[in-house]
């Protein structure tokens, strides 16, 4: 087998004393930060991007790989504990998981949600190993006309398909990709938008916009609209473990919910929220006690948290085979493979093999570490939680100017990171999502480069899109995704 | 019938977005070489689109308000109404260490920050706020430029803080 000979090389990159250093670090403060009420993965690892900047490009990736699965696990902790979900993925979660923590059933939510991640992630990152290289050899026969298509099918799914308006959906994803246009363009050496500052010619970082949008946002809107409200924490008693009734209960879940999760994080169907809802549907379905669920029942937090993980797992198959990124986080995750002026892809593979298939090793160490840092580590988290609100806040502010500053130690990016934190409390107040402007603004200069390569090979015909079986057949889906349910309402309608 | 002033506001905003790119979009050069489309092309689709979109959205907010919109009722959504007072509060910790950073430095713009977004938040004792922040702020200051070798601004303090900044 082709992919395990290539993913024992990674693991002699993962296992090296210094990157497996960067992993733990990763992990701790993924865990760390994720763990702030209010603060979801994205940007966990928008906000500690910056901390890489010094580090060698294998090193960062691994840190990164941590941060991520750290930052999902400590995003758990605090919705269980706290039933503020960070992300819309853990609201499944909140449903059961909080009801066991109010009564007294912490420990074993917790213990359910760290080994049900470490279960989910690890097998969705074998299903990763395997299915990785297949759709390698895949990408590598697109030409920019497919490729095209594939974005703007990317594009439309997951800001139109999903959420509660596709209007507002489209908008939040307009906007992001004319935030993407600022700057040089990578094929005439233009300025675009840039006004004649220099801060813009670098173009939108999307580090500002994401720690604008979701931090900054967040903060103005809970100081507006909730600072006066009670926060209640539920105390964690007793020890992080599970009785064997617990277990008995909680594997069949795992299981299922990776097979939901991970082929629904390789569709872009907008990263785990379909997913960790439908395993929660199909937990409460085959329960034998269903009348628990509501009251605290364990598989709708075993099921939901694995298919988050697995879900967060299945991003990565797009991210790294073709580039594309499906979700806010992978987004974020796109910009730090840019920042290191490596372009995630098929072409990735065959050229920085040793480094790709290190990431894909460290997700397996950085899962590991997960489980065995965090079961004996929760306690301490739990007292992060306990933070009083202003001083807490104050603390995610601090380090948000401090990711943005660092970028080009301007105050450019700090106004920046300001006018987009207005925008993030609008759209958070008219809900408007966020996601699609971040994902517009790193997908969008990609999509524009192969839009103009494909017509350049054409000689500008622009049929050349319809042309290719691929593309029309990507284009025509996209078009039936948008269309479909509006034309089948107005069907039932009559 | 609901009509909200914001929803109106934002849609005409993203109208004006739209337009005010298409403006700027016409002014970059056209030629495009073999693709027979220049850097222009695409900022203007998507100045378009901006326009299309605030449209409908425009038309939405005037025909019965904006689809499965949150409720405008605070209490509805389960949140107090607006408190203009902490949003100036944070927002000043943000504009104050805007200008301060690159003079008197990360710490103390940090502090200064905090404290006010501590006080934002309903914390009355602004001087533990500050106190606070100083220490959080030398941590990570020190863990940046000494571990990360990430460049941050000494400011004021650079005697204190030893010469590792920039």
């Amino acid at each position: 087998m082709e992919a395990f000979a290539a993913l024992a090389s990674g693991f002699a990159v993962a296992l090296k004393p210094a990157n497996l250093f960067w992993g733990f670090v990763g992990v701790t403060l993924g865990t760390l930060v994720g763990v702030l009420p209010g603060v979801g993965p994205a940007l966990t690892v928008a906000m500690l991007l910056p901390l890489t900047a010094k580090l060698d490009p294998t090193g960062a990736l691994i840190m990164f790989a941590g941060i991520y699965y750290g930052a999902m696990f400590g995003g758990s902790t605090s919705t269980i504990l706290l039933n503020t979900p960070g992300e819309s993925a853990s609201i499944a979660t909140a449903l059961e998981g909080n009801r066991m923590a109010k009564a007294g059933r912490a420990g074993p939510a917790l213990a359910t949600a760290a080994i049900g991640s470490f279960v989910a992630g690890t097998l969705a990152t074998v299903a990763l190993t395997l299915l990785a290289p297949l759709v390698v050899e895949l990408a590598l026969k697109f030409g920019p006309a497919e490729y095209f298509a594939l974005m703007v099918f990317a594009f439309v799914t997951v800001s139109a398909v999903l959420g509660r308006s596709t209007v507002r959906g489209l908008a939040s994803l307009f906007v992001g990709l004319l935030l993407g246009l600022v700057g040089i363009d990578s094929q005439t050496g233009q300025a675009r938008f840039a006004f004649g500052v220099p801060e813009l010619l670098d173009g939108v970082d999307v580090v500002v916009l994401a720690v604008g949008l979701f931090a900054v946002g967040e903060a103005l809107y809970v100081a507006a609209y909730q600072s006066r409200l009670p926060a209640s924490l539920e105390r964690l008693r007793g020890r992080v473990t599970m009785t064997r009734e617990d277990w008995r209960r909680s594997w069949p879940a795992w299981l299922r919910a990776t097979a939901i999760g991970f082929p629904f994080g390789t569709i872009p169907a907008g990263g785990a929220e379909i997913p960790t809802f439908l395993s929660y549907t199909v937990e409460k379905r085959l329960a034998k006690r269903p009348e628990e669920f509501g009251r605290g029942a364990i598989e709708g937090v075993a099921g939901p948290e694995a298919a988050n993980n697995a879900a967060a797992t299945g991003v990565l198959v797009p991210l790294l085979t073709l580039g594309i990124p499906t979700s806010a986080t992978a987004a974020v995750l796109l910009g730090a493979f840019q920042n290191y002026g490596l372009q995630p892809g098929p072409m990735l593979f065959q050229s920085q093999a040793e480094l790709v298939w290190g990431v894909i090793a460290s997700l397996y160490v950085g899962n590991a570490i997960l489980l065995v840092l965090n079961l004996p580590l929760v306690g301490l988290w739990v007292r992060v939680l306990a933070i009083p609100r202003p001083q807490l806040y104050a603390a995610i502010l601090v380090f948000a100017t401090l990711g943005a500053y660092s970028l080009h130690q301007s105050w450019v990016d700090l106004a920046m990171l300001y006018v987009f934190g207005l925008l993030g409390f609008a759209m958070r107040r008219w809900d408007i999502p966020v996601g699609p402007a971040v994902i517009g603004l790193i997908l969008g200069p990609l999509a524009e480069t192969q839009f103009r390569r494909a017509l350049a090979i054409s000689q500008g015909d622009p049929t050349v899109f319809l042309a290719q079986p691929i593309s029309a057949a990507l284009l025509a889906l996209t078009a039936l995704a948008v269309l479909g349910p509006w034309a089948v309402r107005r069907l039932r309608r009559r | 019938m609901r009509r909200s002033a914001a929803e109106i506001a934002l849609s005409l905003g993203v109208v004006a977005l739209g337009a005010g790119a298409a403006a700027v979009s016409a002014t970059l050069p056209a030629e495009g070489g073999y693709a027979g489309i220049g850097p222009n092309a695409v900022p203007a689709l998507v100045s378009a689109a901006l326009i299309l979109l605030g449209g409908w959205l425009a038309w939405e907010a005037f025909s019965g308000g904006w689809r499965n919109a949150p409720p405008d009722d605070a209490a509805a959504r389960g949140e107090h109404p607006f408190d203009p007072r902490a949003f100036a509060w944070v927002t000043a910790g943000l504009v104050v260490h805007m200008a301060a950073v690159g003079a008197a430095g990360f710490v103390l713009a940090g502090a200064a920050l905090f404290a006010c977004v501590a006080r934002g938040f309903g914390s009355r004792r602004p001087a533990r706020d500050a106190a606070l922040g100083v220490v959080l702020c030398v941590a990570l200051y020190l863990f940046f430029v000494r571990l990360l070798n990430v460049g941050l601004p000494a400011g004021w303090l650079a005697p204190l803080l030893g010469v590792a900044g920039t």
